[in-house]
């Protein structure tokens, strides 16, 4: 009998089996790749199994290993929230492991025995992640996940920017689930067990009984939570550990490994805070959270000039418009429920949606690094004509990244800004955030068509020839740029699975979310329209404009020709005449000098005078020995050699004994 | 037949050291045969015995005849001494295997003649042969025995390159352990004076205020084996010893004598006055406080781990008095750290022998990039400190969850307090752990670090023992210490 918890169970055993049996093969670097994308492909496939039966039939809870001392067991269970993060997980590993085998080339002084055996591991600990009902257990996969994903940012072991960014990435988020840590067995204090149902019980009862210490759990629980998924200020590692991993990694710790702090916080707000009043104002902090994130890390983006590390920035900008959503779905989950699920209907969907096009965006990254090793957009340029793979899908998830419709970003943050703005109705400042969250699409916009612009388009060098990366590179990408059209044309293919994962993790009753038929597009059932949004109707009212203007056109007879761009007459090279990067948005970088500080910390110094008074040896051990040394060679020092002497200490000490003796009597 | 493996156990090592006396040059195979038997004694009679306690008293001691008529030596295996005796021996056998490697000409740090072979295996696998003994000794008087005996041995041990600072770091660990082990004896005088007996449960035959008093002198007598504040500085000086012997001291032997003392005391649930208790959590926090401030000024490699395990033992003793303080889930976890604590601390040491034996450096500043040469001892050296600083899924997490846990089920604010303080330190301890591994293992090699040297076999081997170990001593550590305060 299988069932979908021992189809997990699979995975992740082929995928700890499998990195033993990648090691192996590490001396070979393609053939490591290959095997170990065969073993991603077996782990998916299962996961994948696991998700569908999921859908299909309730799942039921497995129980490993007991440890009754602690209150915590091992027990996996799959609901359709975490089903929908498995899919993500799943799609994004397999299609990063495959575009890794031939990418990992770009590394020759590096060995691959550093990559692909950990890649496995880290996806491992990721699905476990997902699956784990008790929170120690949890932690456990999460710090696996943390452990593994710092090995890969600093795989370039010469590159001191990595380490940095690894130490700087490792030591922040062993903050974040040390603070879990003190949330869990806070917690564990009141209930004994470490379990998520018993977490949330003995949460809602503290809520009553101690509304301080239940809010400081929540407080920590949303620290650990958040630091992973990036949210400022506490996501800072984010913008310096995505650029430096290789890229292939980069997409999965985008696309998948910081969703998994979504996806904790939808378990903390949604199912284990119950009471609508500490719901409320904790929905108030994570809109005000996601804001931020959003502001700063999306008009931080648009001043930087590496291209990964500007999607770095942006991830922090989407994970932002995550946050929101999730903030006016938890503000509402007490009292409004429709808008509730317009919220997190969007939050969810935003996830999935960003795990496609941001790690399209980084693998494109990735190639036009591989092919001309930069990453520094001043210095790209003119790669369109060579690379066109990577230019449209490139080009596609830059559209959708920014929310242009018929593209799937739209789809979600449509629902994300419309809780927003319906929110606000009754609370002025949701309409607030959410104006800020649309105009921040803007700002998104205007910053892909920099990339866009200035690595893509423009005039090439013809002193380096570029060409299109391998077809095993290509694949990748262009799976996820049709994911993006196709999400966003039929976002109701997925919005039926949201729906049931809304359900399943919320504590509260809610609105249904429908997706009645194929063409319908975005619906949610409330009786009202809110959350609608036809994408194929766009669609047709728009192919039936363009092919009136080329109607219009051929009719016309107007006739276009093509011409070099005139440059006043002058030599020029293709890299003085191209517009570059730097150059771009200038008022706007001036404007926002400020918004993102960055600095080191000075090093507190440890006072001397502190560590002086530490060293016991300096100031008791060693004078008390040369007391007691001193001491000894004044008592020889009566060992003077003359008999006399001696006859004398006799008399003396007759004396003195029979002196006491005597003294004693009376 | 338990007790004939029992006394193989303990007198294998004996006659291996003896051996290795007379063989000189040629005593590898001896002490390493003598040390794996005994190793697997070891491990037969704590898996034989599992889930039972197990007395058997072999000897009388002849002047004490007519004060006390029953006889005084023995072996006591029960879940506790089982821990301690898979600390102690297994340990003590690697520590075995690696030096026959490291105490080599090849050694760039110190080179050693064959003519020395003699000398040092003998006091290793005495010091082997004594922490056995205390592992398994049934009451205080065998304990002593056993106890001062670890002492000799690593004085000799520490002192063994005989250079000026060896020498004196090696009467210095003498003086300052032998002034604490003063009061351990006037500990056991009291006892016996007033029950007669050396035992163990004695303890809970005195009354109350001499219990406390008696239990204050244990506590030092543990303070200064264990190198906790305020005797803790004997500790980083014993590190110019042979550093298998640094390695086998920290992880498992002399140290873990004096927290095994108190777990003693405390796990066999006389109650002690929670002032005294409380003294000792007090003073393993500042002890944790106190060696953490010393992390970051040491260049030396071996005085940082030195620092790092004098913080451990006070998690260790930490989790006792935790235990002392009511809550059985402190103690089980701090039982569970010394065996957790000891393979991953076994584990460093190990590789800072080979970054030694290869470069001939210890100095944190001059090394550079060793991954790139070699792979093998940077994975070991980052499985350790991830280990050590307790990053799950590795041993010392499970020790330190369940220390904390205990901790957060005793009543009042103190528990929070306990965990609040812990988890800080864990984090600063974590970073600067992981700056250090970065820092000699990562980056663009130093020149120091450019050598082709591939550490030989049994090094090796011995790290990949370790890194298991590393990952497998909760699981093995679990199913003990779970029957310990039942």
């Amino acid at each position: 009998m299988t069932t979908a918890v021992r189809n997990i169970e699979a995975s992740i055993v082929i995928l700890i089996a499998g990195s033993l049996v990648s090691l192996l093969f590490a001396r070979w670097r393609k053939l490591c790749g290959w095997v170990s994308f065969a073993i991603v492909c077996a782990s998916s496939v299962c996961t994948g199994l696991a998700v569908v039966r999921t859908f299909a039939a309730a799942s039921d809870e497995r129980t490993i290993l007991s440890l009754p001392q602690l209150g915590s067991r091992l027990s996996l269970r799959i609901d359709p929230l975490s089903a929908i993060f498995l899919a993500i997980v799943a799609v994004i590993a397999l299609l990063s492991a495959l575009y890794s085998v031939r990418y990992m080339e770009h590394y020759a002084h590096d060995s691959v025995a550093k990559f692909f055996p950990i890649l496995l591991l880290c996806i491992a600990s990721m699905t476990g992640v997902l699956v784990c009902t008790d929170f120690l257990f949890f932690l456990i996969f999460w710090e696996s996940m943390t452990l593994t994903s710092y090995f890969l940012v600093t795989f370039e072991t010469e590159n001191a920017a990595s380490q940095r960014a690894g130490l700087k990435y490792f030591i922040i988020t062993h903050g974040a689930t040390l603070c879990m840590v003190a949330a869990a067995l806070l917690v564990w204090r009141t209930s004994g067990s470490f379990a998520f149902d018993a977490i949330r019980q003995s949460l809602s009862a503290l809520l009553v009984a101690q509304p301080l210490l239940a809010h400081t759990i929540i407080f920590l629980f949303f620290l650990g939570f958040a630091t992973k998924a990036g949210v400022l200020p506490m996501g800072d590692w984010l913008p310096d550990a995505h650029p430096v991993a290789p890229s292939g990694m980069s997409a999965i710790l985008s696309g998948a490994l910081v969703k998994l702090g979504i996806y904790g916080l939808l378990r903390v707000f949604c199912s284990f805070v119950v009471a609508p009043a500490s719901l409320k104002g904790w929905g108030i902090v994570l809109a005000l959270a996601g804001t931020g994130s959003l502001f700063v890390g999306t008009l931080t983006a648009l001043r930087q000039t590496d291209t990964k590390r500007l999607m770095a920035f942006h991830t922090i900008g989407q994970i932002g418009y995550i946050c929101l959503g999730l903030g006016v779905g938890t503000y509402c989950l007490g009292t409004h429920p429709a808008l509730a699920t317009i919220a997190l209907a969007g939050t969810i969907l935003h996830a999935i949606n960003h795990a496609c096009f941001k790690s399209c965006l980084f693998l494109g990254a990735g190639s036009v690094l591989y092919r001309t090793g930069n990453r520094d957009m001043d210095q790209l340029g003119g790669l369109a004509h060579s690379m066109p793979f990577t230019t449209g899908t490139t080009a596609i998830a830059s559209l959708s990244i920014a929310g242009v419709p018929p593209l799937n970003g739209f789809a979600s943050k449509w629902l994300i800004i419309a809780a927003c703005l319906l929110t606000g109705m009754r609370f002025p400042l949701f309409l607030l955030l959410g104006l800020i969250a649309l105009f921040i699409s803007l700002a998104t916009l205007a910053s892909f068509l920099k990339v866009l612009a200035s690595v893509f388009l423009g005039k090439a060098d013809e002193s380096r020839a570029v060409e299109e990366v391998p077809i095993s590179m290509i694949v990748p990408q262009v799976t996820l740029a049709a994911l993006c059209v196709l999400l966003g044309i039929f976002p109701q293919l997925v919005l039926r699975f949201v729906g049931r994962a809304i359900e399943g993790v919320t504590a509260m009753p809610l609105t249904g979310v429908g997706a009645p038929g194929m063409w319908s597009g975005l619906q949610i059932i409330d009786g009202s329209a809110v959350g609608f949004w036809s994408p194929i109707a766009i669609l047709a009212a728009l192919a039936v404009l363009a092919l009136l203007s080329y109607a219009i056109q051929r009719a016309g007879g107007a006739q276009s020709r093509s011409v070099p761009v005139w440059y006043c007459g002058e030599e020029h090279t293709p890299s003085t005449v191209r517009y570059p990067a730097s150059s771009l948005y200038l008022p706007f970088k001036h404007a926002f000098q400020g918004i993102y500080p960055s600095g080191r910390i000075p090093v507190p110094r440890f006072p001397a005078s502190l560590r002086r008074a530490l060293d016991f040896d300096r100031w008791l051990y060693t004078p008390s020995v040369k007391a007691i040394d001193r001491t000894a060679d004044r008592v020889s020092r009566t060992h003077v050699g003359i008999p006399q002497i001696y006859l004398l200490w006799i008399v003396i000490g007759a004396i003195v004994v029979t002196g006491i003796l005597l003294w004693l009597r009376t | 037949m338990i007790s004939s493996v029992a006394v193989v156990m303990l007198i294998l090592p004996v006659a291996g050291a003896l051996l290795s006396v007379m063989l000189k040059g040629r005593a590898r195979p001896a002490a390493l045969v003598t040390a794996a038997l005994s190793t697997a004694a070891a491990v037969w009679l704590t898996v034989a015995k599992y889930g039972s306690v197990y007395t058997k008293m072999l000897w009388h001691v002849p002047w004490l005849r007519g004060i006390v008529d029953v006889p005084v030596l023995g072996f006591l295996v029960d879940p506790l001494a089982s821990v301690m005796l898979l600390v102690a021996a297994p340990i003590g056998f690697l520590t075995v295997l690696f030096s026959t490697a490291y105490l080599t000409d090849k050694n760039r740090e110190h080179p050693v003649k064959s003519e020395h072979y003699g000398r040092y295996y003998f006091w290793l696998l005495l010091f082997i042969a004594s922490m056995v003994g205390l592992a398994v000794s049934p009451n205080f008087l065998q304990f002593f025995a056993f106890w001062e005996l670890t002492t000799l041995c690593s004085w000799a041990l520490i002192s063994f390159y005989q250079t000026e600072t060896s020498l004196r770091a090696g009467f210095k660990a003498l003086l300052m352990t032998h002034v604490g082990s003063g009061f351990f004896l006037l500990a056991i005088l009291i006892l016996f004076a007033r029950t007669s007996s050396f035992d163990f449960s004695a303890l809970g035959m005195l009354p109350d205020g001499l219990r406390a008093g008696v239990f204050v002198l244990l506590l030092i007598a543990a303070w200064a084996k264990a190198a906790q504040v305020p005797v803790q500085t004997w500790l980083p000086d014993a590190m110019e010893a042979p550093t298998p012997i640094s390695a086998y001291l920290h992880a498992a032997a002399m140290v873990k004598a004096g927290v095994y003392l108190m777990a003693r005391t405390l796990s066999g649930g006389w109650g002690f006055p929670a002032k005294t208790v409380l003294l000792m959590a007090g003073m393993a926090l500042v002890t944790i406080l106190v060696a953490l401030s010393f992390y970051f000024v040491q260049d030396d490699l071996k005085r940082l781990l030195a620092y790092s395990t004098i913080a451990h033992l006070g998690y260790v003793l930490l989790g006792i008095a935790v235990g002392g303080l009511g809550s059985t889930l402190g103690l089980r976890g701090a039982v569970l750290h010394i065996i957790c604590h000891g393979y991953s601390k076994a584990t460093l040491f190990f590789c800072a022998g080979v970054v030694s034996y290869v470069t001939g450096t210890r100095s944190i500043s001059s090394l550079r990039g060793l991954a790139k040469t070699m792979p093998l001892t940077a994975t070991a050296f980052f499985v350790g400190v991830l280990s050590v600083t307790g990053v799950p899924p590795l041993a010392c997490f499970w020790s330190k969850f369940m220390i904390l846990s205990g901790a957060m089920r005793l009543s009042g604010a103190i528990g929070p307090c306990i965990v609040i303080f812990i988890l800080c330190e864990t984090l600063i301890s974590f970073g600067w752990m992981l700056y250090i591994a970065q820092k000699i293992f990562l980056g663009a090699p130093l020149a120091a670090a450019q050598v082709a040297a591939d550490p030989p076999l049994a090094m090796n081997a011995t790290l990949v023992i370790l890194m298991i170990a590393c990952v497998a001593a909760p699981f093995v550590g679990m199913p003990f210490v779970q029957l310990i305060g039942k």
